[in-house]
């Protein structure tokens, strides 16, 4: 279980920042008074255009920057007080997430369960069940660098899943893969979906979310626009298709 | 956890071509290499130079005699062959042209001067930039004064005490040892800490800046591993490099000497032997290690900072020659550790290291000089930390 609330993250802009967005401002504000749950058992979308504020708000609930304001609770554990208690529960997978080219898939998995504690006995069934499950039994003595994408990506999500966390965290999964590789993460999520596990992602494509998403917050520069249930929003949708629903609410002035 | 995240990146930095070339290879092979190039080019060059015949002209009053003179010297010293000029202005435009390599000229009046027992002046001419010429020319002219000498004393029926009443020696104190460290002593500490230094730089680009760049940061951040132990951890690896490259540098001159026959000269052996022993290399060891901690303390937090390889090492290749200028205050005689230079880091441990060498490093100093060390090695472990903490220089 995921609880935001008000949550506000705020950036100090350099010089050189301030001449490239042609500002005087000397703070830029990523995340604004951001509110939402996610619960167990459904998976949540964030869903806004590039820039909107969906990696940040990710990256704060993966405890991996701290928020200017707001509260996060993760399965409870206050995430500002205590990041390292609530990185237990969570697994967090982006689509630009590199792995250590001259390590092979056993010694990256050995060493991620290592660092989340998991022990011995429980390391070595876990590793059969996800090498097993993700059929990683074939390359799992390969340099990764001498890997195809695919087989990289079935490497991630391994490395997300080895401390079976109960909170994942997708940031643009599938952004960059091709539609086989891409196909691997929905199998994945919808997984953690049945096994109980409380998912959150975010994207920018519609078609993705339709497909997944049991509840969806649709932000644009750092401000909720929407928040509400998948079945809620394509009942209550103003326009002809969802695509065209998410262009009218982001560009509309209000909520 | 800290081990644990060592044994990892330093597993990494094992399979990393680059990183075993700065930390290994090159330091192992460094001495082994440029000693025998050194070596065989020096030797080259003074054979060929002894082999090789000098045609000497003579101009002036007796020549005969001269001839005579220089014939008697034995061929062992070089090979000669004479040649008689009307005038020195004919003798220096072939010493130009390099058709003859030493000229001796004679005074007009010199049979008048040795009738008057006068001094004689006698001029070699030459090409001094050419090796080997001037040292021919000093072997002849020994030979031609101790001969006008000889012929002076007995003319006067002198023995060579009644005009030398005294003869000054000089005699040397100091211990072949500390010779060594004066001579050598500058040159060691400056190989060992260019390359502490080489050997953490490319591993804290590739261990900082380098998981930037290929996106694995984000993921380790997310570990419920408290961040200054994964800096630690990296920070153990950064620095076990720069030593292990110092150590094979050392290990790289060990072989030179050992097994290359590199100094031939058996008394300079012994001496080498006496300075190379367990408590030499680990007390040198114990002066680098601060030292080496300093460097990664300097490097990690440019390497957090910078946003690619590129940038981290237009930064840090710099920082080099701001480390290593220092250490060249080693190659000046009348430097040494005091009061003031115990705490003008690099400098310290050069001066150290030369006097360890010597063997005149008392342990005040040596405690000084570590105290220094390790107090710099804390402050940039703590910069580190400082910068490690910092989500912007995270995250791209």
């Amino acid at each position: 279980m995921i609880t935001v609330q008000d949550l506000h993250k705020t950036f100090s802009l350099t010089k050189h920042q301030r001449k490239e967005l042609h500002t005087d401002a000397r703070t830029a504000t990523a995340v604004a008074n951001l509110s939402f749950t996610c619960k167990p058992g459904r998976i949540f979308s964030l869903l806004g255009p590039n820039g909107a504020g969906k990696t940040t708000t990710l990256r704060m609930l993966a405890t991996l920057i701290t928020p200017t304001s707001g509260q996060i609770t993760i399965n409870g554990i206050n995430a500002l007080e205590h990041p390292q208690e609530a990185r237990k529960h969570i697994g967090f997978l982006t689509g630009s997430t590199g792995l250590y080219a001259r390590l092979t898939p056993l010694e990256i998995i050995d060493y991620f369960a290592d660092l989340y504690k998991v022990e011995s006995k429980d390391k070595e069934a876990r590793k059969k069940y996800l090498f097993d499950l993700l059929n990683m039994n074939d390359f799992l003595h390969q340099r990764i660098g001498k890997l195809s994408t695919g087989m990289k990506q079935k490497v991630s999500i391994c490395r997300t899943m080895i401390h079976d966390p109960s909170v994942i965290i997708f940031d643009e999964p599938t952004s960059g893969l091709d539609v086989i590789t891409a196909e691997n993460i929905i199998q994945l999520i919808r997984s953690c979906k049945e096994q109980d596990k409380t998912v959150i992602f975010s994207s920018h494509i519609m078609s993705e979310v339709d497909l997944l998403c049991d509840d969806l917050a649709i932000v644009h520069k750092g401000a909720l626009k929407y928040h509400d249930t998948m079945d809620s929003f394509r009942t209550n949708m103003g326009s002809n298709n969802l695509t065209e629903e998410f262009i009218r609410i982001v560009q509309s002035p209000t909520a | 956890m800290i081990y644990r995240i060592f044994r990892k990146e330093l597993l990494d930095t094992l399979r990393d071509r680059r990183t075993l070339m700065t930390m290994l290879v090159i330091p192992i092979l460094v001495f082994p290499i440029t000693l025998n190039i050194f070596m065989e080019i020096s030797s080259s060059f003074q054979e060929s130079a002894g082999d090789k015949t000098m045609k000497i002209g003579i101009v002036g009053d007796n020549t005969r005699n001269y001839t005579k003179q220089l014939e008697a010297i034995p061929a062992s010293v070089g090979p000669k062959t004479m040649e008689v000029f009307k005038d020195s202005l004919t003798l220096r435009k072939a010493i130009e042209k390099d058709q003859i390599q030493l000229g001796l000229i004679i005074p007009a009046n010199e049979k008048q001067l040795v009738a008057q027992q006068q001094t004689i002046d006698l001029n070699w001419l030459l090409d001094a930039s050419e090796v080997g010429r001037s040292e021919r020319a000093e072997l002849y002219s020994s030979s031609l004064k101790a001969n006008a000498e000889a012929k002076r004393l007995q003319a006067l029926k002198l023995r060579p005490e009644q005009i030398r009443p005294v003869i000054i020696n000089t005699i040397n104190c100091a211990s072949d040892k500390k010779m060594v460290g004066q001579l050598a002593g500058g040159f060691l500490p400056y190989i060992f800490i260019a390359f502490g230094f080489i050997g953490c730089m490319y591993p804290a680009i590739d261990l900082f800046t380098g998981e930037k760049e290929r996106g694995t940061i984000e993921t380790l951040l997310t570990v419920p591993v408290l961040r200054w132990k994964i800096l630690f951890g990296k920070m153990m690896v950064v620095v076990s490099s720069g030593m292990l490259a110092a150590s094979c540098a050392l290990l790289g001159l060990f072989i030179s000497i050992e097994f290359l026959d590199l100094a031939d000269n058996q008394e300079l052996l012994e001496v080498i032997h006496s300075i190379l022993t367990p408590k030499f290399i680990l007390s040198m060891l114990a002066l680098l290690l601060p030292l080496v901690i300093f460097f990664a303390g300097l490097m990690i937090p440019i390497a957090i900072y910078a946003k690619s390889f590129k940038e981290a090492q237009s930064i840090i290749t710099p920082l080099n020659i701001v480390v290593v200028l220092p250490a060249m205050v080693g190659f000046f005689p009348g430097i040494t550790l005091d009061i003031t230079t115990v705490f003008i880091p690099v400098v310290n441990v050069v001066l150290a290291t030369k006097a360890l060498i010597a063997g005149t490093l008392s342990l005040t100093y040596f405690l000084s000089v570590l105290g220094m060390m390790c107090t710099l090695a804390t402050l940039a472990i703590l910069v580190s930390q400082k910068q490690f903490g910092k989500e912007t220089n995270l995250l791209l």
